[in-house]
């Protein structure tokens, strides 16, 4: 038998093959009959086992192209990704996460680097005599204006559909801000400096606004306690996550810095969930309790009770997991 | 199977091998393809915006429906904006609508599907592959749009977003042979381009001569070297003038001329057809 003849008689079982992974790839597994299925599998074999025998076979370079493909094609469909899991994500966040964070010094020193610059930025801003323009400089004129006539009347908000909105919009916005601070984080440089910007942001509006020639910083504070802890939080475990990233590339552990890079990665990655779900209350907290005219007194117990929860999930669950291993997973 | 190391061809493939204990050759994608993929799912999202947009607008003289629809428009610019590929890779094995079109698909550096956490990892991390992003301000000079006009900064926030430069991208791409960019070396993956091709089959040959050379030619063994080049020979004559066909077959016909010893001006490319002739169409 000739090259033509093989090619010949093989090129039917091909075509099948070649049209039974246009079925595949339009198809879920289960909209394809058992005996379909039975029979791309045959196919594949053979097509596999064509592939192998192309160089005792002789077969012309445009035909081992043509199998190279066809194989590779009915590969991807045979082996199909395995998709999202919500099974697992219980134990992600109640086993991994919090062993991953605990005791990690990228996240202690993301907290520190946030909150420092929080501080110090809040602490300039407050005193107008030691830096008067310093305000204005970082926020901008316009920003610290908006600031005070929105806050300048109380909360006496009802609940209503403008809540929702507010919470889509400080949801859509904070988390941004906390994926942009961990992705960054991998080429370090960036990461860091938006940490720092938005450290410097919010702490000079805190300063400016706790100011005593302030008319609005009451119903300011008023406004940011209840949903501080959740949202402050988050974007502090956001820079941790994205320097522990950065600090792959340096700090490989042996390995080479793809590697490191990925299992890195596959490490951090779960805390992006949690961050997420972080600024997702912060944005609940925000839309729908902090305009509103509920007393002082309980925005303060909910900022006190966010503030118990995550001490009890990164601190007293993070030690717990810790002391388990991953095995505990 | 497969080409030896030594003569490897300088190209973008790389090799898999099967759990069936099979390997093949997938095709990389280059920045190019990629680039188109990433644009056309860039018009996909900005076709769901405008329609979602417009079917909001119509329906917003409802009463409450407004500031529902705002809302549930800003939680879809999110999610969009941030997880659209994501969402896509983890439940179209690899592919989104873009990558669909132009048959590329993301898979694992070892030839295996990705996983969930594989395909929102790479699409978070496009946010580092786009930079350095440059800020709207620089768009005022350009456009003669000035900034102490209120409408200004509308014009700038509305219509142009931070510009992605897409360096990190790029020259990271450069950097590997995969053509991973950074989300692609973080994730452990990459992609392939799994565009269908044709079997177009054996080229013919008319020529009656080329029959009687074949059955008179001298035996010779022909290896996979040979068999290659002979088989890319006679696929592309067709394309060439008769000239050009004596230029290209001379090299390897006066090799094979002195290996068979015939007589110095036997017609190179003649030669070269009845040697294919008997390869691969006489009957073995």
């Amino acid at each position: 038998m000739n090259v033509t003849e093989l090619i010949e008689r093989r090129r039917q079982s091909w075509n099948e093959l070649d049209q039974l992974c246009g079925v595949m790839s339009s198809r879920t597994r289960k909209g394809i009959g058992s005996r379909q299925l039975a029979r791309f599998a045959s196919l594949y074999r053979a097509a596999c086992a064509d592939l192998a025998l192309a160089e005792a076979w002789q077969l012309p370079p445009d035909t081992v192209r043509y199998l190279h493909n066809l194989v590779g094609r009915a590969h991807n469909q045979l082996y199909k990704s395995r998709r999202l899991d919500p099974a697992t994500w219980y134990r992600v966040l109640f086993y991994k996460v919090p062993r991953v964070i605990f005791c990690d010094p990228y996240v202690i020193l993301g907290f520190f680097v946030f909150f420092g610059i929080f501080l110090l930025s809040a602490y300039v801003a407050y005193d107008p005599e030691r830096s008067p323009e310093f305000a204005e400089n970082v926020c901008s004129a316009e920003t610290l204006e908006g600031c005070e006539r929105s806050h300048s009347n109380s909360t006496d908000n009802e609940l209503s559909e403008m809540n929702i909105l507010g919470t889509a919009g400080y949801q859509m916005h904070n988390t941004s801000i906390g994926m942009q601070c961990y992705t960054g984080g991998l080429l370090g440089f960036p990461g860091l400096l938006i940490t720092i910007f938005n450290g410097a942001y919010i702490g000079a509006i805190f300063g400016y606004m706790a100011r005593p020639d302030v008319a609005a910083d009451t119903h300011f504070f008023a406004f940011v306690t209840a949903h501080g802890p959740f949202e402050l939080t988050a974007i502090a475990l956001s820079a941790g996550a994205g320097l522990r990233l950065g600090g792959a590339w340096i700090d490989t552990k042996g390995l080479a810095r793809d590697a490191s890079l990925f299992k890195t990665s596959r490490a951090t990655l779960p805390v992006v969930g949690t961050i997420i779900i972080l600024f997702g209350m912060a944005a609940v907290i925000e839309g729908c309790i902090s305009p509103t005219a509920i007393p002082y007194i309980y925005k303060a117990l909910i900022a006190g009770m966010s503030t118990v929860l995550l001490i009890l999930y990164f601190v007293v669950l993070g030690f717990i997991r810790w002391r388990q291993g991953p095995e505990a997973e | 199977m497969g080409t030896n190391g030594a003569s490897r061809q300088l190209d973008t493939v790389i090799d898999v091998v099967t759990p069936e204990n099979i390997a093949f050759e997938y095709q990389t994608a280059g920045p190019t393809r990629r680039a188109l993929a990433y644009f056309l799912d860039y018009i996909f999202r900005a076709v769901i915006f405008i329609s979602v947009g417009m079917f909001l607008l119509f329906t917003s003289m409802l009463p409450g429906v407004a500031v529902l629809g705002i809302s549930f428009y800003l939680l879809m610019w999110f999610t969009l904006e941030w997880f659209y590929g994501g969402l896509f890779e983890a439940l179209w094995n690899g592919q989104t609508p873009g990558k669909w079109i132009l048959g590329l698909r993301v898979l694992t550096t070892s030839g295996r599907p990705i996983n969930g956490l594989q395909a929102i990892a790479r699409n978070i991390f496009r946010f580092v592959d786009l930079m350095p992003l440059v800020p709207r301000i620089a768009f005022a000079a350009l456009l003669g749009v000035s900034l102490a006009e209120p409408g200004g900064w509308i014009i700038l926030i509305i219509l142009f977003s931070p510009f992605p430069t897409c360096a990190c991208c790029l020259i990271t791409m450069m950097s590997n042979k995969r053509y991973r960019r950074m989300g692609d070396l973080v994730c452990d993956t990459m992609v392939i381009s799994e565009a269908q091709n044709w079997l177009w089959g054996l080229p013919k040959i008319d020529d009656p001569k080329v029959k009687v050379w074949a059955s008179e030619l001298p035996p010779l063994a022909v290896g996979r070297q040979l068999a290659n080049a002979l088989s890319r020979y006679v696929g592309r004559r067709k394309s060439f003038p008769p000239q050009r066909r004596a230029e290209i077959a001379a090299p390897l016909g006066q090799a094979l001329i002195r290996q068979l010893g015939l007589i110095e001006n036997t017609d190179c490319d003649l030669l070269l057809c009845a040697l294919y002739y008997r390869t691969f169409i006489e009957a073995k």
